[in-house]
């Protein structure tokens, strides 16, 4: 169970790096992942029935969900529609489009396709236990994509995007258009999370259009606790930390599901507990600054 | 280098509170000119900058920027050309932002692509850059902005907008919200700044002192007209009281409750 934990910890960790891009780097609250999370999961599932290769399908349902926060950012820059508008609207859009990409089906199991995962299955047999496979999978792939964001963010570009976060008019008076960065940015980050909505369907062996529901919720908590696990100004460990609040945002659902009967708690109510989790991180992080206030 | 022709700006076109800020205005800048601009409150000289940097656009007329028209480009699109600085300390930089990733991102102006700039050399040019300052900003360049003072953000975004090379340098009240050391300090910079590079210059300030001291141009605005414009020579005959002679002699009225006289 313990591996469960990372390696759900780590697939979710990809979809919490997508926000934390735009929540907090570029201060663009953004609703479509829980559209884009689902859009990724059915993408690659109906690539892999259709017997493309699965990096091809990886790829497609990254771009898919490129598409869809380009969507977002265009309404948002276009119409002049507040983001959360904006995200909610091609969220609930996307909806019926994945069930479209399911050939009008609200779900699809994955049991006798060959996945990433098989494949790595397959390879390791003999070594290593399947799910430590995975484990050790998921913690390149990870790693790889927490690197590369690491180097992204410090290139001229990647700067530009914290800069607009913190003061659009500094992006205007470096002669920059904020409406391209947005969408960019917002781009990257759905696509980020339709690459994790991809492996979760590998992983679990199904899509479904429904898996984004609260999805944007869970990842908000993922990163706030990581806020409280590291504190600096290092953009490898800003997203470090969102790795392992991740991890530990999925221990804590762990705990939720397995010994929650224990105090009356039912499976439905772990959406409660990520509500409150953030709750509690606001109300933590207020209290915080507070006191730094007072100590300047 | 900037020129203005019959530039008129209503807010609320059409409606019941429909108010002209500026009026059918004419006005031309030279290259290498420092011009100061005073005015009460309400006499347009922020919405001047407005118009010149394009964050609005005229209702009427023509704004040019080193012979090209620009009127309706967007304020993106003129940046280039220009480096405008605010009265707000925090409008120049981004807080939660090292003080080497602002300097880097101010350091070229137009699109980033994803390329890797911030490199030791550019960290090492950065460190004497800063040293101009001697606030002993040299050694804190990994600290985040948000722990600077006022004072020191501004006479850093102050560097980082001269770095830059803009065109024409925009200031709008840039030290009015400063204490009165950081103030002189920054003025201080700025003066240093604008002689070095020979930048074309635009300063508001309700500081008269300043606004005489300063630049080879002096312009008074009300109610969205330049009511007084004085150059060159003129311009450094020019004392405190003269000028306020010549504003009641236009006006036909007296000067007393303008807030133009409260810094002095």
């Amino acid at each position: 169970m313990i591996e469960g934990i990372f390696v759900e910890g780590l697939i979710y960790s990809i979809m919490a790096l997508g926000v934390f891009f735009t929540f907090r780097i570029l201060d663009f609250p953004d609703l479509t992942v829980d559209g884009s999370f689902p859009m990724g999961a059915v993408v690659m599932a109906a690539c892999l029935h259709q017997g493309v290769n699965p990096v091809t399908g990886l790829l497609l349902a990254f771009a898919g969900g490129v598409l869809a926060g380009v969507t977002t950012a265009e309404i948002h820059n276009r119409l002049k529609v507040p983001h959360l508008l904006a995200g909610i609207l091609t969220m609930t859009m996307l909806y019926s489009v994945n069930i479209r990409i399911l050939s009008n089906r609200a779900n699809l199991p994955l049991l006798r396709v060959e996945t990433v995962l098989t494949k790595i299955h397959a390879w390791s047999e003999g070594f290593i236990s399947a799910e430590w496979a995975s484990l050790i999978f998921f913690l390149l792939v990870v790693i790889l994509i927490k690197k590369g964001l690491d180097l992204f963010f410090i290139t001229d570009m990647g700067l530009m995007f914290g800069a607009l976060g913190n003061n659009e008019q500094m992006v205007r008076t470096q002669g920059v258009n904020p409406a391209i960065l947005k969408s960019i940015g917002v781009g990257l980050s759905n696509g980020l999370v339709a690459l994790s909505g991809a492996f979760a369907a590998q992983y679990q062996g199904f899509a479904d259009v429904n898996l984004g529901q609260g999805i944007v919720v869970s990842g908000l908590a993922s990163v706030m606790l990581g806020e409280f696990l590291l504190r600096s100004n290092r953009i490898s460990i800003l997203t470090l930390r969102v790795v392992l609040g991740t991890i530990l945002f999925k221990a804590i659902m762990y705990l939720g599901r397995y010994y929650g009967y224990y105090i009356n708690m039912t499976p439905n109510d772990l959406k409660l507990i990520a509500g409150i989790l953030i709750i509690i991180s606001l109300a933590a992080a207020n209290i915080r600054n507070k006191k730094e206030k007072n100590r300047s | 280098m900037i020129r203005l022709e019959k530039v008129q700006k209503t807010f609320g076109l059409g409606t019941a509170g429909e108010k002209t800020v500026i009026r059918n205005l004419d006005f031309e800048v030279e290259k290498g000119d420092f011009i100061t601009v005073v005015g009460s409150n309400g006499a347009g000289k922020t919405t001047l900058f407005n118009l010149i940097s394009g964050s609005i656009f005229p209702t009427q007329g023509k704004i040019l920027i080193k012979g090209k028209e620009v009127t309706r480009d967007p304020e993106y699109k003129r940046a280039k050309a220009i480096g405008r600085i605010f009265q707000d300390p925090l409008a120049g930089t981004a807080s939660n932002m090292t003080l080497e990733d602002n300097m880097m991102i101010t350091s070229n102006k137009g699109f980033k692509w994803p390329k890797i700039s911030l490199t030791r050399t550019m960290r090492q040019s950065f460190q004497e850059q800063v040293k101009q300052l001697e606030m002993g900003l040299e050694s804190r360049l990994k600290e985040n902005v948000n722990t600077l003072s006022g004072g020191q953000r501004q006479a850093l975004t102050l560097l980082m907008t001269v770095t830059s090379n803009p065109d024409i340098l925009l200031l709008d009240e840039h030290t009015a919200a400063l204490d009165p050391r950081n103030a002189e300090l920054v003025m201080a910079l700025t003066k240093r700044f604008i002689n070095e590079k020979g930048l074309t210059t635009l300063m508001v300030t309700h500081n008269m002192n300043h606004a005489i001291e300063f630049g080879n141009r002096l312009i008074m605005m009300d109610q969205g007209e330049i009511i007084i414009d004085v150059k060159q020579e003129a311009k450094k005959q020019l004392t405190k009281k003269r000028l306020i002679e010549m504003f009641s002699e236009i006006k036909k009225r007296d000067f007393e409750n303008d807030e133009v006289l409260l810094t002095s």
